[in-house]
């Protein structure tokens, strides 16, 4: 027995709306880098949901592309990071606003 | 003597080359660029009379020599295609000028030898250059065989006019006078060059002479009853043959163009005589006998080209009389005299205008010449009033300037009476059955008394009396270049008259009209650019007081009653041991006279009091209202940016929440136009 | 293959130049800029085009290469030379030989990369004459502008930024409506055009026109079009009211600049003027707009010199009076007569050569005196006779005197624009526009009066001396091609007609 393709959706769906939430509610910059993580997540589990459900491999292929984007902008991600905390002791994200013009 | 054709071109090029060796070397040379010059001019002169007596001989040539451009135009009469060339007309009228042009020159530069070379000037090449350049701009005006290529040089002759008059350009008169003579002119040449434009597309061709000339094209346009540009062909002959006037009138300085010129004596004085006598003023007058075939299908035209000269005759002989420095006296008198050669011209006397010309430049060249003696013998003063007493000192200074003072007063029988007295004679015969021409006749006549007046009052101060000052005590002693060429001169201003002696043809029937036949073509001549052909064209109805001879006779009585009056009094007033100065008798009058009618405040206010600020205006028009507009853009939209970039306000959860409002919004605009929510 | 010779040897040579030390720079471009030239005139002497290079004459040094298909439209590297192109291309390898020696004095601080830049501008001045397929010719257009900001922008004078980027962003965005506005037109065409090659759109266009765009009608969007590419390129011209960048533009860039700026680019707005606005349209289109123009034009003219005489500093009057000169081209454009367009692209020659050798002037006369200001100085033909000589001969030039190209120029177009059929109250015009030469004189005698004659006198603190040779040797060889053209117009004015009478040919289809 096989679940249903709108359950995927919705897990997805559900997943993505945590990361947004994520992201409009932290000021962490390490809880909005994983809140990212989720929504890239999200997109997978859609990705590769569709891929099961047309039964080809293309949504698969692109899930692993996800995820070695995920992992290179985790590392981009995680550095910037380290900067922001080393320039302003803090890894809050509404500190840094000088770079804005 | 037909080969002697094939030298033509070289009469403007022998000075062109004096022009460049003056420039290039002149440093180096010994006198400075003055021989070369000497040469060029002597060889000009040389191959002048050469052309003269092939012209003599029963010659003419009219040749197209270079082609300029050449392209498709159709003119208003349906001529296809034209050309712009440079080609040569040697006639009667231009071998004439050849020589009279070739000979000033030729004396000028020789003069200037003691004039200028013996006093030490510095920029002496740049002196020899100019006088070059403008020899060959004159004579390639002279011989041009189109409308074109006279323009060219007649506005070349304005540039020369403009380097000599401001030679001594580190004084700040000379400069001033420079530019004032060029603007001027170049105002008038304005008009010239619409002109020029005018009659090319007109007729499609700028000829002077033959029957593909623009003055035959003319006639048959008005023959036919042609209608160009909106007029009708006679309309549209007047128009365009005044608008070439206005060339005429800003070169050969008539009212109201004439104020460059008395600031024209800013230049050496050679110069002056050079311009004055064959070139830059000449070259006006000159120019409505080259196309007096044009003038001659418009009445309204001549009209016009006498009742001015006719008003400028009178108004600057007034002005001469009150003048205090030797050349302004003579520049009065230039403008005076070239008002009778358009007088002349303009009651139809082509022989009689020409006459005038060829006279006028010898004795106007040996007034000139005599005064720059005068000025070196006065240790360069120029102030009449500074003078005196100079007739003993400096003999054959006095005696041809009174030749060229008494040419110039119109006494018989020196030249210039017979030219003067025959104009004369002609608007009067005109003038009495067209009673504008009776005007301008009126008062060219009049000016007859006051040139008597101004000439003698010169020739006594100067040379009369008692010696007012320490250099007319000790004048400085003159060189051999500057007696000669006023000799030579002095004899022509004398017998040159006889060219001409009407008067004696018309009441004894003797031929003494050697002018008349020659420009009449006798000896040789282009069909249609005769004194026949011209008076053909322009047939004035004239009238008689009693019989041809009594008429003659009243008036050349009353133009010789005329100028024995005016130098009459001039002898009452100034001829006396200590003359002394009238002018405060005059009162008001004086005071206008003096400043010249105002015609320079107007014109400077024209310029300086109108044009000047007017551009300014603009100016500030330009600053603040365009190009504030185009900083207003600019301003704008750097101020709309400072409030737009208000919007990044640094934080990234904001603009990750304009991300998804900007995609929720999205999404309902496209579902609503998609049909979702009906 | 020559044009492209011509071409990568300035390309080349920029980059060459760019790496080359600063103390050999300049004698380094010069030698450079001297292949291009000495190849154009070779050209001009074996040139054996005819006809114009839309209206399918036969192109000179003709070469076209496939370069890249977008969507239906293929766009090719196509260039050729015709009787209008080539004289301008002669006028630009020439005129940046001699701004390049005539920066030698005046340029002593990263010389490299300014020569660099000069000739990789005029790389692209040629491409934009030669270019005959239209992205080709708008990469050129849109490059000229790069190497022309940092000549304002770095060299400049005390406002340079601000004039840079005026001039910039105002002849950007006017190329931007132009752009859009022809790319209207080509999609306007559809199917009747497969490439971007502009004697394939011309004889689409002469051959019926678009059916429509967007919604708008053939006729409209034709007309529309027009307008839009006359204030693009009119802007580049400039014509009055478009023209406030270039005084600014001019006062700040330095000398070099200054020559290009007024020699070359402002011939690529008449140039492309002539090329798309007058060659492309039917007359019938042109046709409501005509007296508009030259209203445009006569006000350009007077209201030019009017500026011009206002002035006081040099260089703003030089620049005033490029937008007078300017004028009496559009009037001749307008005109429609062989002597009208020849004239006018006569002009751009000639105006070329004399408004390069004023700026040459009067830079060199900055040089020695570090003003520019008429009211600070007097008499400077007493320290420099040879350099103010030369001043006078051009401004004569510029005021028309005959025997000089000037002259030539303006006669041929006043000529054609009094007689045209096209134009409506033609004489009357005509008259109007003609009255510039009196102002003209009127100011540049004002100025020379003030500045050059009367005792000496300078305001600053420098030592005048006479300008060294290599600063008077260009403006002798500009004053002798002054005189050559204005004495023998034939010289190019036969290749122009050639090329010119296609256009009002093909004007009435």
């Amino acid at each position: 027995m096989t679940v249903a393709i709108e359950y995927y959706v919705l897990l997805s769906m559900a997943l993505f709306c945590i990361g947004l939430f994520g992201i409009l509610t932290r000021r962490n910059a390490l809880m909005f880098l994983m809140s990212v993580e989720l929504m890239l997540n999200a997109a997978n589990i859609n990705l590769i949901a569709f891929a099961f459900y047309h039964g080809n491999l293309t949504g698969q292929v692109f899930g692993l592309f996800v995820m070695a984007l995920a992992a290179a902008e985790v590392a981009v991600g995680l550095g910037i990071i380290l900067v922001l905390y080393r320039n302003f002791r803090d890894v809050d994200v509404t500190v840094p606003t000088t770079m804005r013009w | 003597m037909e080969g002697v054709f094939n030298y033509a071109p070289a009469i403007a090029v022998f000075p062109l080359v004096a022009f460049v060796v003056a420039l290039a070397f002149g440093n180096y040379l010994p006198k400075k660029g003055a021989i070369p010059g000497i040469i060029a001019t002597g060889g000009s002169l040389l191959l002048s009379a050469l052309m003269l007596a092939a012209v003599a001989s029963g010659e003419v040539y009219h040749e197209t020599l270079y082609e300029w451009a050449i392209g498709d135009a159709t003119s208003a009469t349906d001529v296809t295609g034209i050309e712009f060339t440079f080609g040569i007309l040697i006639d009667p009228l231009a071998a004439l000028m050849l020589v009279i042009v070739s000979l000033v020159a030729f004396l000028v530069h020789v003069f200037s030898l003691g004039y200028m070379n013996a006093e030490g000037e510095t920029g002496l090449p740049r002196y020899y250059a100019g006088l070059g350049l403008f020899t060959f701009s004159m004579l390639a005006f002279v011989y041009a065989d189109n409308l074109l290529m006279a323009f060219m040089f007649f506005e070349l002759v304005g540039l020369c006019s403009f380097l000599l008059i401001g030679f001594w350009f580190r004084t700040k008169s000379a400069p001033s006078a420079a530019k004032k003579a060029f603007l001027v002119t170049r105002f008038g040449d304005y008009f010239f060059l619409v002109g020029v434009v005018a009659i090319a597309a007109t007729f499609g061709t700028l000829q002077f002479a033959g029957d593909d000339s623009f003055v035959a094209a003319a006639q048959t346009a008005i023959d036919d009853g042609t209608t160009l540009f909106g007029f009708d062909a006679q309309t549209w002959v007047t128009i365009t043959g005044l608008l070439v006037l206005g060339g005429v009138l800003g070169k050969s300085a008539q009212f109201p163009f004439h104020t460059w010129l008395p600031d024209a004596m800013e230049g050496p004085t050679t110069v002056s005589a050079l311009i004055h006598a064959a070139t830059m003023v000449a070259a006006g007058v000159y120019l409505v006998a080259r196309m007096f075939g044009y003038y001659a299908l418009s009445p309204t035209a001549l009209a016009i080209i006498a009742f001015v000269g006719g008003f400028t005759a009178l108004f600057a002989a007034t002005m001469g009389v009150v003048k205090d420095d030797i050349k302004q006296v003579l520049a009065y008198s230039t403008i005076s005299q070239y008002g009778y050669m358009m007088l002349g011209l303009g009651v139809g006397g082509y022989v009689a205008g020409v006459f005038h010309l060829m006279n006028h430049a010898f004795f106007k060249a040996l007034l000139f010449l005599g005064a720059g003696s005068v000025i070196v013998l006065m240790h360069h003063e120029q102030d009449m009033w500074k003078m005196g007493g100079l007739k003993e000192k400096a003999p054959v200074t006095y005696w041809t300037f009174l030749a060229g003072a008494l040419a110039l007063a119109g006494i018989i029988p020196f030249s210039g009476f017979w030219s003067k007295d025959e104009i004369l004679y002609d608007a009067f015969i005109v003038g009495l059955e067209e009673p504008i021409i009776l005007a301008a006749y009126a008062m060219g006549l009049v000016a007859v008394f006051f040139t008597g007046f101004y000439t003698f009052r010169m020739v006594f101060l100067t040379f009369h009396g008692e010696p007012r000052s320490d250099a007319a005590e000790d004048p400085h002693p003159i060189g051999w270049s500057i007696k000669a060429p006023l000799i030579v001169l002095g004899v022509l201003a004398v017998v040159a008259g006889a060219a001409n002696l009407a008067p004696v043809y018309k009441l004894t029937g003797l031929e003494f009209t050697f002018l008349e036949s020659w420009l009449d073509g006798e000896y040789g001549a282009i069909e249609g650019v005769t004194y026949g052909a011209y008076a053909e064209l322009a047939h004035y109805d004239s009238g008689f007081i009693g019989t041809e001879e009594t008429t003659v006779l009243i008036a050349a009585g009353l133009s010789l009653l005329l100028a024995f009056s005016g130098a009459g009094a001039a002898w009452k007033l100034y001829n006396v041991p200590e003359p002394v100065v009238y002018r405060d008798r005059l009162g008001r009058i004086g005071d206008v006279v003096e400043a010249n009618y105002y015609q320079d405040e107007y014109q400077v206010w024209l310029a300086e009091g109108l044009t000047l600020p007017l551009s300014r205006a603009a100016d500030r028009f330009d600053q603040t209202a365009i190009d504030g507009a185009v900083d207003g853009v600019s301003t704008a939209s750097l101020f709309g940016s400072d409030r737009m970039k208000r919007l990044q306000t640094g934080i990234v959860t904001n603009y990750a929440a304009l991300i998804v409002t900007g995609f929720i919004v999205l999404l309902l605009v496209l579902g609503y136009a998609g049909g979702w929510f009906i | 293959m020559m044009i492209e010779a011509l071409i990568g040897v300035a390309l080349i040579g920029a980059l060459v130049t760019f790496l080359a030390p600063n103390r050999i720079a300049g004698k380094l471009a010069f030698a450079i800029s001297l292949i291009p030239a000495a190849l154009s005139l070779w050209m001009f002497a074996t040139f054996d085009g005819s006809g114009n290079a839309l209206l399918g004459g036969e192109l000179a040094f003709e070469s076209q290469a496939e370069w890249i298909q977008f969507g239906a439209y293929a766009i090719s590297w196509f260039v050729g030379l015709d009787g209008i192109s080539l004289p301008l291309v002669v006028l630009t390898t020439i005129l940046v030989s001699l701004a390049i020696v005539s920066s030698w004095t005046p340029i002593d601080d990263r010389e490299s990369q300014f020569y660099g830049l000069v000739l990789f501008i005029e790389a692209n001045l040629i491409g934009v004459f030669v270019a005959l397929d239209f992205f080709l010719w708008f990469i050129f257009w849109e490059a000229v502008l790069i190497p022309m900001y940092l000549l304002i922008g770095i060299w400049g004078g005390p406002r340079r930024k601000y004039a840079a980027i005026k001039f910039f962003v105002y002849t950007n965005v006017a190329s931007l409506l132009m752009f859009g506005a022809f790319i209207a037109l080509v999609f306007g065409l559809g199917d009747a055009v497969t490439s971007f090659a502009l004697p394939e759109i011309t004889a689409a266009m002469l051959d019926g026109g678009p059916d429509g765009f967007f919604g708008v009608g053939g006729t409209t969007l034709m007309s529309a079009v027009f307008v839009a590419m006359f204030i693009g390129f009119a802007v580049k011209v400039p014509v009055v009211p478009f023209h406030t960048w270039l005084p600014d533009a001019h006062v700040e860039a330095p000398t070099p600049a200054s020559v290009l700026l007024a020699g070359i680019l402002l011939k690529m707005g008449t140039y492309a003027l002539l090329r798309f606005n007058f060659t492309m349209f039917p007359t019938d289109v042109i046709e409501p707009f005509v007296v508009p123009i030259a209203v445009i034009a006569v006000i350009s003219v007077i209201y030019g010199a009017m500026l011009a005489l206002a002035q006081t500093d040099l260089k703003r009057i030089v620049a005033y009076s490029s937008v007078s000169s300017m004028g009496y081209v559009i009037l001749g454009l307008i005109a429609f007569t062989q002597f009208g367009v020849g004239g006018a692209t006569f002009q751009m020659v000639s105006h070329g050569l004399i408004s390069g050798l004023m700026f040459m002037a009067v830079g060199v006369i900055y040089n020695a005196t570090h003003t520019r200001m008429v009211t600070d100085m007097s008499g400077m033909a007493d320290r420099m006779p040879v350099a103010v000589g030369i001043l006078i001969a051009g401004a004569f030039g510029y005021m028309g005197l005959p025997l000089m190209s000037g002259f030539a120029a303006e006669y041929f177009i006043f000529f054609g624009a009094f007689g045209s059929e096209f134009l409506e109250y033609a004489p009357i015009f005509t008259a109007l526009a003609m009255f510039g030469i009196v102002v003209v004189a009127g100011y540049l005698l004002f100025a020379m009066q003030r500045a050059v004659f009367g005792p000496y006198n300078l305001e600053t603190d420098y030592d005048v001396r006479r300008a060294p040779l290599h600063d008077v040797a260009p403006m002798f060889v500009l004053l002798g091609l002054i005189i050559a053209l204005g004495v023998a117009p034939d010289l190019i004015f036969e290749m122009i007609t050639d090329a010119v009478d296609p256009i009002l040919e093909g004007g009435e289809l």
